[in-house]
């Protein structure tokens, strides 16, 4: 293999796990906070990448891509806090909430995306780029806003980590997701903080949509894919720590960006699920996990 | 006598569908300390998670210096036809509002948040304190001069007696009224044991009135104004400090004299 191609197949893995890592990390902080899975994660990939269409497009409100990712997260947070209201808090106090939840939130994904067909119709859209041009150094080739996107995903990343270890609303958030029971004799406001975790979540997942629609065309079912690689990179990596789904992003797509290369678009998503199955008889807490989910 | 501090009226609760305790009814006086001692399993712990609303309370009434904790009324049907957002979504009792009152409840053996350090953890512990006067972090540091040592421990690396110990200080600095101490010496080693109930002295000396569950008759003797005696989920006795026998004495009053 010349450096050319393996240097823009890890370009191409990066990228892609720069992605899974940002729905990875909503995904996982929902789980480990609520003890739910979220299955409308797919559906708030589409929807965040739906609203920034409208605010950034040529075609619609057209306003610069900035202020439309800015714009969006404040419209995901609100529709995530709303779907936890709606969707998870009326099942919060039964034993059976997990399975109750996953068709609760199945039905949320469903609803989200026909509502998605409904306003925005079929027909494929794009998001203006984040920016023109590229970085050329011989033959390797560095699109300005892959660039972008690598910084800000991490920046992303960044700061929620340090929202959740320094700030005191994410404190309380880890104390919640730790121990329930202790966070309520402390005072703490369990469902509000439930409601939050949500919100955050619904805009990790909203902003990882609004990259994808920067790379791909998108529809309103776009989020399903992404779900499935999400749920992958969770399994693999465990989620012990805030930072384990991160690296199992990395380690997934790179991954994904090799198989496709060596076995086929077709067969790498095969490859993705034999890995998830190995790992899980031989580590089925993930690979960075341990057997308990804290934030 | 002043108002009490807390009445307790005709409280049952337990783990749906097997009641707990039954018909349980005390006061607690401006100022007293109160010990409940009983064989385990007899529902002392439930009666405890009941008063802070970890366990909503099938029936009764709590009310904590006057302000009702419960929301009247028997247990509700969770059945769909009667389905009602608020009254599945809120409790009929709400920890947070209990803690935000002054009751606060330092669990038994709390694992409290075993990802987080200690300062992490006290940093959170003054949010039911809402403009009360709570103990400061200086202060709970000089009452446990161990958890300075330890501030940026991860919780899980603590050893039973500074966790007991952390979830007191947390207790504190959430500016209590009345403290709920359920077994704070509960398998701890003697050293450690004789530091805590130490500390717990100091509080006691500062005003503060305590509920203590503890299975060591002179520690309570040492702490409590009044002693409820709980067997079979029902108060089986009350006497005052004076009253109090030793601990066989105790043990033949719920048992007999066989045991």
């Amino acid at each position: 293999m010349d450096p050319v191609t393996l240097f823009s197949i890890i370009k191409g893995g990066i990228v892609l796990g720069a992605l899974y890592a940002l729905m990875a990390t909503g995904l996982s902080l929902v789980w480990t906070t609520l003890g739910i899975f979220n299955f409308a994660h797919g559906a708030f990939i589409a929807l965040g990448a739906y609203v920034a269409w409208q605010f950034s497009a040529t075609d619609a409100f057209g306003w610069p891509l900035a202020l439309g990712i800015i714009a969006t997260s404040l419209v995901m947070f609100a529709i995530g806090a709303f779907l936890h209201l709606t969707l998870v808090k009326p099942f919060e106090r039964r034993s059976d909430v997990v399975l109750i939840t996953v068709i609760t939130t199945l039905a949320g994904s469903a609803i989200l995306e026909n509502l998605l067909l409904v306003i925005w119709g079929p027909r494929s859209k794009q998001i203006p780029k984040m920016a023109e041009g590229e970085l050329a150094i011989g033959g390797f080739h560095l699109a300005f806003s892959e660039i972008i996107l690598l910084v800000l995903v991490l920046a992303i990343l960044v700061g929620v980590g340090a929202f959740l270890r320094y700030s005191r609303p994410g404190r309380a958030m880890r104390a919640v997701s730790q121990n329930r029971e202790a966070a309520q004799l402390l005072g703490l406001n369990v469902p509000m903080y439930f409601a939050l975790v949500l919100g955050l979540s619904a805009v990790t997942a909203g902003l990882a949509g609004v990259f994808i629609g920067t790379i791909r065309f998108m529809n309103p079912a776009m989020g399903s894919e992404p779900l499935m690689k999400a749920l992958i990179v969770v399994i693999f990596g465990g989620v012990a720590r805030f930072s384990s789904p991160i690296y199992a992003a990395f380690i997934i797509g790179l991954l994904e960006a090799f198989s496709i290369y060596f076995v086929g678009l077709y067969w790498a998503p095969a490859v993705l699920f034999f890995t998830m199955i190995v790992v899980l008889l031989i580590k089925p807490e993930g690979l960075f996990g341990k057997y308990q989910r804290t934030l | 006598m002043s108002d009490p501090i807390l009445s307790v009226r005709g409280l049952s609760s337990g783990y749906d569908p097997i009641k707990i305790f039954r018909n349980i009814s005390l006061t607690v006086a401006k100022g007293e300390s109160i010990g409940i001692f009983g064989p385990n399993g007899h529902g002392k712990t439930t009666f405890l998670k009941t008063l802070s609303g970890l366990i909503d309370p099938w029936s009764g009434e709590i009310v904590f210096d006057g302000q009702r904790l419960n929301r009247p009324g028997e247990r509700g049907s969770r059945k769909w036809r009667n389905f009602n957002y608020d009254a599945v979504t809120r409790r009929r009792m709400d920890p947070k509002q209990v803690a935000r009152a002054g009751l606060i409840h330092v669990q038994q053996g709390n694992l409290l948040f075993p990802e987080l350090t200690v300062a992490e953890t006290l940093s959170i512990s003054t949010t039911a304190a809402r403009g009360r006067k709570g103990w400061s972090l200086t202060e709970v540091q000089s009452l446990f001069p161990r958890l300075a040592e330890r501030n940026d421990h991860k919780i899980r690396f603590l050893s039973g007696g500074e966790r007991q110990m952390v979830s007191v200080a947390a207790g504190l600095m959430s500016a209590p009224r009345l403290l709920i101490l359920d077994e704070p010496t509960l398998g701890l080693s003697p050293k450690i044991r004789a530091e805590l109930c130490a500390a717990i002295l100091t509080v006691k000396e500062t005003g503060l009135p305590i509920i203590l569950i503890d299975q060591d008759v002179a520690f309570l003797g040492q702490i409590i104004d009044t002693l409820y005696l709980f067997d079979h989920g029902r108060i089986s006795g009350r006497m005052s400090r004076e009253e109090m026998p030793d601990h066989d004495g105790l043990m033949a009053i719920l048992f007999g004299d066989q045991h």
